[in-house]
């Protein structure tokens, strides 16, 4: 799977972030397949291709959905960017390939 | 009005200047658009806190010696004792929007004008004789005709595309939209000031 034109974005719903909301907006960000990073109270933290951006934008819960990205000098950078690896790693399947090195699929 | 002054009229006629303009006004509404997308997400980043808990401590100490079947399986409490925590917006975290800028644009305009003109000419000439001879008389006549013809046919056609091109790049937030972190770590002496942004 070709992860290049993804890029990571803050999703706020409308009305505050309740489980229920949590949860279906998780399952269409997998439906169009993105990843969930982390969610924080504001909304969930996903990757997803830049092509799938007005898919998701255009959502009923959807709030706002705005790019945002890792500032290394962040007081917690390292732990965030770990947190997002390890939930990473659930949703990607690692396949390894007959004679060649591994190549990750979702 | 001559072919040449027709396509010289033609390509007058691009209404380049409009297009500029169009493509410049788009592009800043964008821009605006894309600028706010941006500040309101930088607001949901500095206004979401959460409990940042830098520190657990776990304290190892000799404990009761619990025994199976005759042998001591453990010996030792483990204390875990979270520290301070610390409240932390997902900005101070390390979480920060991105900012796009259009970079680069372009308008090509592809224009297609041909023209033909074709002359067609027929000319057509004929003599006819005729003579009689009699006895006493003799007559002739001559009669001949000429035909000329001739058709101009003009065909005049253009065509016009265009393409409007702009690249998106994402760029550094503005300095003066992002705060600058001042952190006073008092655990020295003196306090040691750092900044950061």
């Amino acid at each position: 799977m070709n992860l290049e034109g993804y890029r990571m974005y803050l999703i706020t719903v409308h009305g505050g972030l309740t489980d229920e909301k949590s949860r279906d907006l998780q399952r269409f960000v997998r439906q169009c397949e993105g990843f969930i990073l982390m969610v924080t109270r504001a909304g969930p933290i996903v990757a997803l291709d830049e092509g799938r951006y007005s898919l998701v934008a255009g959502h009923p819960l959807v709030e706002l959905m705005g790019p945002v990205e890792l500032n290394p000098r962040g007081f917690a950078a390292q732990q965030l960017q770990s947190i997002m690896a390890e939930n990473l790693s659930k949703q990607v399947e690692i396949v390894e390939p007959v004679g060649g090195d591994p190549a990750p699929t979702s | 009005m001559g072919l040449g002054a027709t396509v010289g009229a033609d390509l007058l006629a691009v209404p380049f200047p409009k297009m500029v303009f169009d493509l410049a006004r788009a592009i800043a509404n964008g821009q605006t658009a894309l600028d706010r997308a941006s500040v309101s997400t930088l607001r949901v980043l500095a206004n979401t806190e959460f409990d940042y808990i830098p520190e657990i401590t776990e304290v190892i100490a000799p404990g009761p010696v619990d025994t199976v079947s005759g042998v001591p399986v453990t010996g030792v409490d483990v204390t875990t004792r979270p520290g301070r925590t610390l409240p932390l917006s997902l900005l101070q975290a390390g979480l920060t929007p991105s900012f796009y800028q259009f970079t680069e644009s372009v308008i090509e305009v592809k224009m297609s004008i041909s023209s033909k003109v074709s002359t067609q000419s027929e000319f057509e000439f004929g003599v006819s004789v005729e003579a009689n001879a009699g006895f006493l008389f003799a007559s002739a006549t001559v009669s001949s005709h000429v035909d000329y013809r001739t058709s101009n046919t003009y065909s005049y056609s253009a065509e016009g595309s265009s393409l409007l091109r702009t690249t998106l790049k994402p760029v550094p937030p503005p300095a003066r939209i992002m705060p600058r972190f001042i952190t006073v770590n008092t655990l020295v002496s003196p306090p040691q000031v750092t900044f950061s942004e």
